[in-house]
């Protein structure tokens, strides 16, 4: 990570740190515009420190690291849309005050030649927010934004376990599209859909790892400042190997996703990248759920209060494990080395 | 010393198919300890020679000043080229060299390093019968007298010590003060009167560790590394170069051992079934993230910016994954399995002969210090959980 990165990587892990765990969108958001956070990716012609997919990575972990509530993932995704076909109208209008939504499940929908979208779009964040949402046909030959305030379009609320996140459920009763609005059509589309499902991947594993961390560090926390049996509870072996473990566990899950950023390089769109990131999630999304399961079992009653924090990273790792692209990803890996079954 | 990558890895790679034993494993299988010493030698001295046998040495040395990229080309390539493990070499290679780099005079790096490339075997006396986790509980007396040590007790546990030249002591020198402040590290000549080898017959069937008792010992005051009393600092860098460094090699061969399983998969008619399919899917991002591990480990050497607890990581992980590895090919290897086959000297952490390799792997979860004390250092060190009373009544 350069120099320039790392600084604005701590500012805001400083700025986020001040707003507190699970701070609201209302406030995020806006912190995350002013402070340039949607610019990390953004090529340095256009106005961006162009740090590619590992420096959004580094800005996704601090996101999971504070629970962040502000739609962060879904406006890097139209961002990373907006560069890789080339709008810079977009690329403008998207940093500086612009809110664009993107599901981040593969949505079940259709975009005729003609540009007329049906079928639905699951777990899109914040979209009653959003001017647009960026969507891929499933065919995956078609990637468009699509306007939001329009006939045609149900909108419905979807309240989930993880409060620190809103999706929503878009559906698209033959809404006719905007052709001035399509990013990428044929094969140029299919290249760009697997790019924007390889960085959601990443981003999910990079939120994975940040909160694990956080988790870890007030599960050890309250280890040592919680008493029984006229001791710290940290002074038990038996606590403290399951801790080291996870450790190991999170140490196991950063190294993977930042072994893969740099196998990765500049080649998002290729296809070892999307077998990179399916792995690279899914392994960091299953350390996150353990160790959120384990913040919460030793935490004792405490943890099971709706006042204290350990739900929250409960909630949010549990919903990590099912966005993003769900295959079975052992299997995955399995016909990459096997051939298929 | 610094390449192009990819000129490196061309060149490594045409010079281990020029260079790889003929058929070694087939020679290597079920063969005693003496042939597999000639053997090791052997490819050990070609390896040397051609400057592969030694690029995690520091710039200035035969073979080292290599970074991290070269490293692992040279790593992967040996991997892939499926060439013998310098097992015999490794205590040598590794934890007497980086002890003898850190802590060692001038003198005893001239001494000593130019002779591990021209072959001298090392090993590593640290355990005893009463001190295995508790290394600072080592009892074996070194009393100074005029200008040498003579020493008194003995060591357990010490890998192929029956073959080494020299030996990684710690010993005692001083009974009062707390157990750490008392211990002493020095080069022991494994030639000199008084020292008596016996090899032990392990679970697998090899006599692959050693006791080694001392009785009135000489050890020149010379061949003492670090200060009297300095042993405890110096054992802890000979043990942090066994657990983070060498698994740079082991993790990138076992990422290519992936290919037993899958060859074992396919031979065993099993390469479609849908559990071991999921079980070898799980495992394969454990054993990519055990390289990465040991990748981030190595640059944070080379770097000067390990922390206390990082080779820890490094080897549980490795140590969790290795079991994981292992297990899996005894199971798809089913009854056939577990017919005894001879097993094969130097072929690595994964032979193929599963029942070997699984047992073999409890090495990594005992040998230099245990999964537990790992925990045990991690949840200390890192995340500053506190240590043990110190007292206890039963
Ligand atoms: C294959 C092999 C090769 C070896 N090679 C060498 C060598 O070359 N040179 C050398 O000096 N030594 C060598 N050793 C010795 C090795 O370092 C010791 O076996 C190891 O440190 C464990 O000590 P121990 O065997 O006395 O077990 P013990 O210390 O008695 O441990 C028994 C069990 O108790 C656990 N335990 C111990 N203390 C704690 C604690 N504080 N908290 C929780 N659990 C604990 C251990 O993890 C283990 O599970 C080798 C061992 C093996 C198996």
């Amino acid at each position: 990570m350069n120099a320039e990165l790392s600084e604005l990587r701590d500012s805001a892990r400083q700025v986020l740190a001040a707003e507190g765990l699970a701070a609201p969108e209302d406030k995020t958001w806006p912190l995350a515009l002013d402070l340039g956070w949607l610019l990390v990716a953004v090529p340095e012609a256009q106005g961006g420190l162009g740090q590619g997919l590992a420096g959004a990575c580094a800005f996704h972990a601090e996101m999971g690291r504070s629970l962040c509530a502000a739609p962060y993932l879904p406006a890097m995704l139209a961002m990373e849309a907006a560069i890789h076909a080339g709008r810079e109208d977009w690329i403008e209008r998207l940093g500086a005050s612009g809110f664009v939504t993107a599901p981040l499940v593969d949505p079940t929908l259709t975009i005729t030649d003609g540009g007329i979208v049906a079928g639905m779009a699951s777990a899109v964040p914040s979209a009653d927010r959003a001017s647009h949402v960026l969507l891929g046909s499933e065919a995956g030959d078609c990637v468009a934004l699509v306007a939001l305030q329009q006939a045609g379009i149900d909108a419905r609320h979807r309240e989930t376990w993880d409060t620190t996140r809103r999706l929503f459920d878009l559906r698209f009763d033959n809404v006719a599209g905007d052709p001035s609005l399509v990013l990428a059509r044929g094969n140029d589309a299919h290249v760009l859909s697997r790019r924007l499902a390889t960085h959601r991947d990443f981003a999910l594993a990079a939120d994975a790892v940040g909160g694990a961390a956080t988790a870890l560090e007030m599960t050890v926390e309250y280890l040592k400042t919680r008493r029984q049996f006229g001791r710290p509870l940290a002074l038990f072996q038996a606590l403290k190997h399951r801790c080291a473990d996870l450790k190991a566990r999170i140490a196991a899950a950063e190294a993977l996703l930042a072994d893969s950023l740099v196998r990765v390089g500049t080649e998002v769109d290729s296809e070892r990248a999307e077998a990179l990131g399916k792995a690279a999630k899914s392994f960091a999304v299953s350390a996150y759920a353990a160790v959120a399961e384990e913040m919460l079992q030793l935490h004792g009653g405490i943890g099971m209060t709706a006042e204290h924090a350990c739900h929250l990273f409960l909630k949010r790792a549990l919903l990590d494990e099912q966005l993003g692209r769900c295959t079975s990803y052992e299997l995955d890996v399995a016909d990459t080395l096997l051939g298929a079954g | 010393m610094s390449q192009a990558p990819e000129a490196l890895r061309t060149e490594v790679r045409a010079w281990l198919q020029n260079n790889i034993p003929r058929d070694w494993r087939a020679a290597m299988t079920g063969t005693d300890q003496d042939a597999f010493v000639r053997a090791q030698r052997e490819w050990f001295g070609k390896l040397v020679k051609a400057g592969y046998a030694t690029p995690h040495w520091p710039e200035g040395w035969p073979g080292g000043g290599r970074s991290l990229a070269e490293q692992k080309i040279i790593y992967e390539e040996v991997a892939r080229a499926d060439a013998p493990r310098l097992i015999l070499f490794f205590v040598a290679l590794y934890h007497a060299a980086c002890t003898l780099i850190e802590w060692g005079t001038d003198e005893q790096k001239r001494a000593h390093l130019p002779g591990i490339l021209d072959g001298k075997l090392w090993c590593q006396g640290f355990s005893e019968p009463n001190a295995g986790s508790d290394l600072a509980a080592v009892r074996t007396r070194a009393e100074l007298r005029g200008d040498r040590y003579v020493i008194n007790g003995q060591k357990i546990w010490s890998t192929l010590a029956q073959h080494a030249d020299y030996c990684l002591l710690l010993v005692r020198t001083d009974t009062a003060g707390p157990p750490q402040a008392g211990l002493t590290y020095l080069l022991l000549d494994m030639r000199s009167k008084g020292v008596s080898v016996r090899p032990i017959a392990q679970i697998t069937g090899d006599d692959e560790f050693s006791e080694i008792f001392l009785d009135d010992v000489e050890v020149p005051v010379s061949d003492r590394v670090g200060g009297e009393g300095q042993g405890w600092a110096v054992a802890q860098s000979t043990l942090a170069s066994e657990r983070g460094l060498t698994l740079v090699e082991l993790s990138h061969r076992m990422r290519y051992a992936l290919n037993r399983i899958t060859g074992l998969m396919r031979a065993r008619g099993v390469a479609g079934d849908a559990a071991l399919r999921r079980d070898l899917g799980r495992l394969a991002p454990k054993v990519d993230a055990a390289c990465a591990l040991a990748d981030q480990y190595l640059l944070k050497r080379i770097e000067n910016t390990e922390a206390p607890g990082d080779a820890s990581i490094v080897k549980l992980h490795y140590a969790r994954t290795l079991r994981d590895f292992t297990a899996l090919g005894l199971r798809i290897a089913g009854l056939q399995g577990q017919y005894r086959e001879p097993f094969i000297r130097g072929g690595g952490m994964e032979t193929g002969n599963w029942p070997f390799d699984f047992m073999n792997s409890y090495n990594w979860t005992i040998a230099g210090g245990s999964d537990e004390i790992q925990r045990n250092i991690i949840a200390e060190r890192m995340l500053g959980m506190p240590r043990e009373p110190k007292d206890w009544r039963l």
